[in-house]
């Protein structure tokens, strides 16, 4: 583990996991598993919730490149839906990006005949981001950058592809704050979009970002999935 | 979350999209602003040794002119009749009193004949109608040699150049529209590298086009939606980071854009602005605003400029906000072609 | 099966907090100017003051 980004237990297995990921990405190798390499397995709680921040994204190497995911990958992030599943009370966020694993489980990795799929959640609402300002809205969906992926329709998804320019503005505002982490969230947002206005440079804005947030492998991680994605969304 | 309060309604702003936020505050805002600047008018006074080598123009001739451009604007943008028509005029005059009807300005001139600001300062109160001949004859000769037309300097100011051309209404030097694409704004530069630098040359690239705000429509359509779409995320930072000068600068900009006004903008922040804005009128450059009612709460150099500017972004929202019929002054725009 | 219910609770806090984190304080900071670095030598006095005479060439 990479001590000098590791707050917590947690903050250092995600620090790990998203390293795991972005190496994946590059590489293009779909025969390992980002957990194994990660030190992570089904009996490992920390590693489990750092599966659970994660999100979809664990699979994301597979969902980009078309493959079959790894199998212990697919019981890990199936162990954290279970583990983890949002409180009645919990943030909208914490509600989507439970709802994306279930749907990213489904998509990729039906269960075999006979074998329990995880228990069904119903799609949250997503009015509230409709609503929400450019600031708060850039913010709320770079923190649900997972569900930035090709053919994954959800209502976010729908919100954020009817308010690209807001998205544009929050990754503009993202990089004036120097907050890279939610700058390449957008960045992938609009990538996987498709529709950012054209002044805006994203391809060398996400350049700059990625060169100085990528020390946080998360950054790199939404970085990598803007570039895979670029050109593949709705344009 | 951060509390900047840049928070739009939609962030498909529109036009009417407007919550009258910004009409709420403005004429209070305009109307303390112009009176510090009047209340404090004896400090752009210019001092005795204005024109020996070793004073300081940045911290005379500079807000004189500043004073003379931006209280000039106001006075044509505000309605006659109304006190701020009135004192944006008294200002003006105060200021052309100062440089002694153009005499000093020609003095000024004479001592430094290759310099380009005597010829800024003087196309102030030229666009205003106050001439000086005198000062026009020595200025001719000096404008029309090469050197004058190959001046180094940055591009958004060889755009100031050409339009105090257009005020005194020698031929330009240049053409208008090449400089311009030169400019930071002019290359429709990527918005996520904006930042204070950018953003002054971005704001007087606008000034120096339009006419400090009296011709909306020299601006091209493409550099109109550029700044529609990007204004809003750099008036964020800005007030984030409490730069209250260069917001009032683009708040300005905002309101010299052809076309409908950017209300979801202006509605945004303006309110914001209005409460940085200390009891007695004055805008601090940056910084957190001063809690103190007292008068005076910065140094006079701390806050003149950002309390013109606030002056002159204002007067210009209002006339952007409010119907034509609504004014009486001139109409904003159309360009007419004048010998 | 997992480890103690104390290390539980800790992890649980870190995640409700990873999962709906709030925006980071934005940090700004404006390039700085830098004269032109051959008129540094002349400092303030080269504004009012001629250059150096070159010799003239041939």
């Amino acid at each position: 583990m990479d001590q000098t980004h590791a707050s917590s237990p947690l903050a250092g297995a995600v620090h790990d996991l998203a390293t795991e990921v972005v190496l994946a990405l590059r590489s293009g190798d779909h025969l390992a598993t980002v957990c194994g390499a990660a030190g992570i397995d089904e009996e490992n709680r920390t590693g489990i919730a750092a599966a659970r921040v994660i999100g979809a994204d664990l699979l994301l190497p597979s969902v980009l490149y078309g493959r079959n995911p790894h199998p212990g990958d697919v019981a890990v992030l199936d162990r954290a839906v279970r583990e983890f599943p949002p409180k009645p009370d919990a943030p909208a966020a914490t509600a989507w990006s439970h709802w994306h694993m279930i749907s990213t489980l489904r998509r990729m990795a039906p269960p075999p005949p006979g074998g329990a799929a995880p228990t069904a959640y119903a799609e949250p609402d997503a009015a509230w981001l409709v609503e929400a300002p450019w600031q708060a809205f850039t913010h709320q969906l770079s923190v649900l950058a997972p569900l930035a992926v090709p053919a994954a329709p959800s209502a976010v998804q729908r919100a954020a592809a009817g308010r690209t320019v807001d998205l544009a503005r929050g990754f503009v505002r993202a990089v004036r704050r120097r907050d890279w982490l939610q700058a390449a969230g957008a960045g992938r947002w609009l990538a996987a979009l498709g529709d950012a206005p054209a002044t805006l440079g994203l391809d060398s804005g996400l350049d700059f970002v990625e060169q100085m947030g990528g020390h946080d492998p998360r950054v790199a991680l939404h970085v990598r999935a803007a570039r895979l994605m670029d050109g593949a969304g709705a344009r | 979350m951060t509390t900047t309060a840049t928070q739009e309604p939609s962030g498909r702003p529109g036009p009417g999209a407007g919550s009258g936020a910004a009409l709420a505050v403005l004429p209070g805002v305009l109307r303390a602003a112009l009176g510090w600047t009047d209340a404090h008018r004896a400090r752009f006074a210019l001092p005795d040794d204005v024109l020996e080598p070793h004073t300081q123009v940045n911290g005379t001739l500079k807000p004189l002119g500043e004073l003379a451009q931006l209280g000039s604007t106001i006075q044509r943008t505000t309605a006659p009749g109304t006190p701020e028509h009135e004192v944006a005029g008294d200002l003006v005059a105060y200021a052309w009193e100062q440089v002694r009807e153009g005499a000093l300005l020609l003095e000024l001139l004479r001592a430094e004949p290759f310099a380009a600001y005597p010829y800024e300062i003087y196309a102030a109160f030229a666009g205003y109608g106050l001439r000086h001949e005198g000062f026009e004859a020595l200025a001719r000769p000096l404008t029309a040699t090469r050197a004058w037309a190959h001046t180094e300097q940055h591009a958004n100011r060889q755009l100031g150049l050409v339009n105090s051309e257009r005020r005194v209404g020698t031929p330009t030097h240049t053409d208008a529209g090449a400089v311009l694409s030169r400019t930071w704004l002019g290359g429709l530069s990527e918005p996520w590298m904006f930042e204070g630098p950018s953003g002054y040359a971005l704001t007087h690239t606008v000034f120096h086009l339009t006419d400090w705000g009296r011709m909306p429509d020299r601006v091209p359509e493409k550099i109109d939606g550029y700044l529609r779409t990007w204004l809003p995320a750099w008036t964020d930072g800005c007030l984030e980071s409490g730069q209250w000068d260069l917001t009032g600068e683009l708040l300005a900009v905002a309101a010299s854009l052809p076309g409908p006004a950017p209300a979801g903008l202006l509605d945004a922040v303006w309110p914001v602005l209005a409460g940085v804005q200390h009891p007695t009128g004055c805008v601090p450059e940056t910084g957190a605003p001063a809690e103190d009612p007292a008068p005076d709460p910065y140094p006079f150099i701390d806050c003149y400029h950002s309390t013109l500017v606030t002056a002159f972004a204002a007067a210009l929202s209002l006339r952007s906000l409010r119907p034509p019929e609504q004014t009486d002054g001139p109409p904003p725009g159309r360009e007419r072609r004048t010998a | 099966m997992f480890t103690t219910d104390t290390t539980a609770t800790d992890v649980e806090l870190d995640l409700d907090a990873a999962l709906n984190p709030g925006e980071v304080e934005g940090i700004y900071r404006d390039s700085r100017e830098c004269a032109y670095l051959a008129l540094l030598a002349g400092g303030g006095a080269l504004l009012l003051s001629p250059p150096t005479p070159r010799p003239k060439k041939g």
